[in-house]
């Protein structure tokens, strides 16, 4: 296996691409009781439309059929579910679908093995029949209506809608009623047999465990498969404009809530992800961090309480800076903040204050390695998109204010940002 | 891992937790008072004024900057409601020394004294809170108090709180109420300041890689030698009184909604302490994991929710049942929860549905001491309970309990409120 050993926050990962194509990476943590194991694919929301392995026509499918198909894995021919089974042997199960990917997962003190022989055995082993797959319609139609009602994810999609013309980023992961509704079994053996393939999936494991040892074990448990050709994912090309600048929705809500977006270009050289992916989050934190001048005058003024979150979301189509909060007065906070940035780019940054946002970003990634779960799904996300976590903290050194004020011109352009608006 | 005690005065205690698990090191402060209609906007405003700044740190600015130098510790506050308490909760989590790109000795020096600092030494002028913070810290309770209905599945379950505890101070909403806010001004919020200080319960947490005398960073720090001893003002833990045979009272009300929110409020009755366990066993087996029987039968077979769980309220032995359902199948899945409660009175879960469970509530035990702030509030909630029990004990209860303790506690459960949030 190959080692990379971070000194700094004192981490080792052992990482091996098997022959079949899976990637294994393995992170040993001493002295935790706890133990994650997370298994992904390379598939989530975005993969509508594609052409599978040695076949030369376009399938597309309905939107959430990838989520769907997160949700029937569980389900066993011999009639158990393998959620119920994880369950019984007392670990924490779970699993989730993204844009990008789909991940099954658990937690655990005891009974590892047994845990992951169940979680091997159902990730390779789909039972879809026409019943299940349509008691499973109630319960996602439950998930969806659910999420109707959750104003910070309605203000979210709303910014993609402003933001993107055709990119599938701007639909629902859980899709709608209507569309899970045409979803059948032969569309989800379709979609498993595409992307479930070990050359398209990853697999994390953190916990108190030789890696060696622990690839053996992995091994043990995978099935037979056959190597299996490229996927082809089909997207709609996306003009670089926004689609509108200003979109509202009506919520039974205490305050407005307020999603700034601002539309990024893709980028394609894997090694600027990271860098890129830093220096926005200082840009951010300078500009509307905690200490910043424009979130203390906004505060001062009552139109912001707290501090909004600051994130930067970007994956192989799409790529995005969203800043979402709650405030009496979202449209203030567009205007000041358009204000700051273009002061910004006229003054440059600040060098002290520079250094000292980049202290503390440095300090929050390394408190990402105190728990078994976050490093877990850490690795696993950054590898889906071509990253290695630990980089995030060998890059920050390098990063200086010329850099910063650089990618404030690149990104943050008047004419990309977006203002999603959720209220009464 | 264990927890070493260490009364600095009386009613102020220190607990350190040695660990080099983490690469963090996290300091609390918790300041306990009794949950009152009175005092409770009080508490909240104060927690909200406290965070904009101390003698030496005037505004949040500097404390932001100042976090930020420290390779951005992270200051946060809370405001929980532990049982009949309000608990004003203060944190530092900064780095380990070990993990910095460069040596630091002092961080976690100058982590302490901030943290304490912010706690005791607020800013103050004229005798009084800033007035133009207070001003703005109104607003922001306000708008806290405003923001319970964003979350409508939150929301439907502070509703049932609120009429199940409806006499009590239980019943409370934590951030307090806005008819209070009017008359407050930083002089009387710093005389009540003083006076909370003096009387509440503190606990001081320091947990994280520590050498040898890092609790004299605690102990000798100017602010804590000013703080007097007390006997602190604070409610442990009640059994519940003899349940009075009373109807259910059930509540329907209307929000902008597209799912309803249906929330049941149960009422455990129980002759000691130690049933607690059971109790826990109990709420597992009925809808606290995806093999219980909510889960199960409301969701897996009738395909009437996304959510159906239930949590126990260990600090007032209560079960609360929450779910989400298209609002026309109200009655389908009141009547199918109903059964659930009635299922487990009359027996109908196996022995293998225990051993699920208890493997399942073991597993979540052994993991405290792997999360620095669960590891906290396992302490703490010992502390307020004045218990002693080692996780090994916990385990060991969880593991010995039988099917007709399970049962009896079955039996003396009773549906209290029922709570539905429709369109």
């Amino acid at each position: 296996m190959q080692i990379i050993d971070n000194l700094k926050i004192k981490e080792k990962l052992y990482i091996e691409k098997l022959e079949n194509g899976l990637t294994v990476m393995i992170v040993p943590k001493a002295k935790m009781q706890k133990k994650y194991m997370i298994w992904g694919t390379n598939y989530g929301s975005n993969d509508n439309k594609f052409i599978a392995p040695g076949e030369e026509e376009i399938t597309e499918v309905p939107k959430g059929v990838a989520h769907f198909l997160e949700h029937k894995m569980f389900e066993q021919e011999n009639g158990t579910n393998s959620l119920d089974t994880l369950t019984a042997l007392g670990v924490n199960a779970n699993a989730y679908t993204t844009n990008d990917h789909t991940a099954y997962l658990f937690e655990c003190t005891d009974n590892f093995y047994e845990a992951m022989d169940e979680l091997m055995d159902y990730v390779q082993h789909p039972y879809f029949t026409d019943e299940n797959v349509e008691k499973e319609k109630g319960i996602i139609g439950q998930e969806i209506r659910m999420y109707d009602d959750y104003p910070e994810w309605r203000v979210y999609l709303n910014a993609m809608e402003a933001m993107y013309h055709s990119n599938p980023i701007k639909i629902d992961i859980t899709g709608t009623i209507e569309s899970i509704s045409k979803i059948d079994k032969d569309i989800l053996y379709k979609c498993y047999n595409t992307f479930y393939h070990p050359s398209n999936m990853a697999m994390v494991i953190v916990g108190d465990f030789k890696p060696e040892e622990m690839l053996e074990e992995v091994k043990k448990r995978l099935i037979k498969k056959e190597p299996c050709g490229e996927i082809k994912r089909i997207y709609e090309e996306e003009p670089e404009e926004i689609v509108k600048e200003k979109i509202e929705q009506k919520l039974e809500v205490s305050e407005p809530l307020y999603t700034i977006g601002i539309k990024d270009k893709i980028i394609t050289n894997k090694k600027e992800l990271v860098k890129k992916d830093l220096c926005i989050g200082i840009l951010l934190n300078l500009i509307l961090g905690r200490s910043s001048n424009l979130y203390k005058k906004l505060y001062q003024e009552g139109i912001i309480y707290g501090q909004p979150s600051l994130d930067y979301e970007f994956g192989n189509t799409y790529s995005h800076i969203l800043i979402t909060g709650q405030s009496s007065n979202p449209e203030k906070v567009y205007e000041e903040f358009i204000k700051q940035v273009e002061e910004f780019k006229e003054k440059g940054i600040n060098e002290e204050d520079f250094n000292r946002i980049k202290k503390m970003i440095y300090g929050s990634y390394a408190r990402e390695y105190n728990d078994v779960q976050d490093i877990a799904r850490m690795f696993l996300s950054d590898y889906f998109k071509g990253i290695c976590s630990f980089d995030y903290l060998e890059e920050i050194e390098g990063i200086n204010i010329n850099s910063i004020n650089q990618m404030l011109k690149d990104v943050f352009k008047r004419d990309k940002m977006v203002l999603s608006i959720v209220k009464n | 891992m264990d927890c070493k005690e260490q009364e600095i005065k009386e009613g102020i205690k220190l607990h350190i937790i040695k660990t080099d698990k983490f690469k963090t090191n996290l300091m609390a402060v918790f300041l306990t008072t009794k949950l009152t209609r009175e005092n409770v906007t009080k508490n909240a405003l104060i927690s909200m004024l406290l965070r904009r700044g101390s003698k030496n740190m005037k505004t949040q600015e500097e404390i932001s900057k100042n976090m930020e130098e420290m390779y951005g510790a992270i200051f946060d506050c809370g405001l929980d409601k532990t049982g009949d308490n309000q608990v004003l909760k203060f944190y530092v989590e900064s780095i380990n020394d070990n993990y910095l790109p460069e040596h630091k000795e002092n961080i976690l020096e100058e982590s302490a004294r901030n943290l304490l600092e912010i706690v005791f030494n607020p800013y103050i002028e004229n005798e009084g809170f800033k007035e133009e913070y207070v001003e703005q810290e109104k607003q922001n309770v306000k708008h806290r108090i405003e923001g319970k209905i964003d979350n409508k599945a939150r929301y439907a379950n502070e509703r049932c709180v609120e009429e199940m505890f409806k006499d009590e101070p239980f019943g409370l909403y934590k951030f307090g109420y806005i008819e209070d806010l009017k008359e407050l001004d930083g002089k009387e919020l710093y005389k009540y300041y003083k006076e909370l200080i003096n009387t509440c319960k503190i606990d001081i947490f320091i947990s994280g890689d520590l050498k040898e005398d890092d609790e004299n960073l605690i102990i000798n720090d100017e602010n804590i030698k000013k703080l007097k001893e007390r006997k602190p003002e604070y409610e442990k833990p009640k059994l519940p009184e003899e349940n009075k045979e009373k109807e259910e009272n059930i509540i329907t009300e209307s929000m902008e909604v597209t799912q309803g929110k249906l929330v049941l409020g149960l009422d455990v009755n129980i002759k000691n302490d130690e049933q607690k366990y059971i109790v826990l066993l109990y709420n597992s087996i009925l809808g606290g994991s995806a093999n219980s029987k909510l889960f199960q039968n409301v969701r897996e077979k009738a395909h009437l929710a996304y959510v159906a769980s239930s949590s126990y309220l260990r600090y007032k032995n209560v079960i609360f049942i929450n779910s989400g359902i298209e609002i026309s199948n109200y009655e389908k899945a009141l009547k199918l929860i109903r059964e659930q409660i009635e299922e487990m009175k009359e027996g109908k879960f196996s022995e293998q549905d225990i051993e699920d469970s208890k493997k399942g509530i073991v597993s979540a035990i052994k993991t405290i001491y792997d999360e620095q702030d669960t590891a906290i509030m396992y302490y703490f909630g010992q502390e307020l309970s004045g218990s002693n029990v080692s996780v090994e004990d916990y385990i060991k209860k969880m593991e010995n309990i039988k099917k007709e303790e399970i049962l009896d506690i079955a039996k003396n459960v009773k549906i209290n409120t029922i709570y539905f949030l429709k369109d």
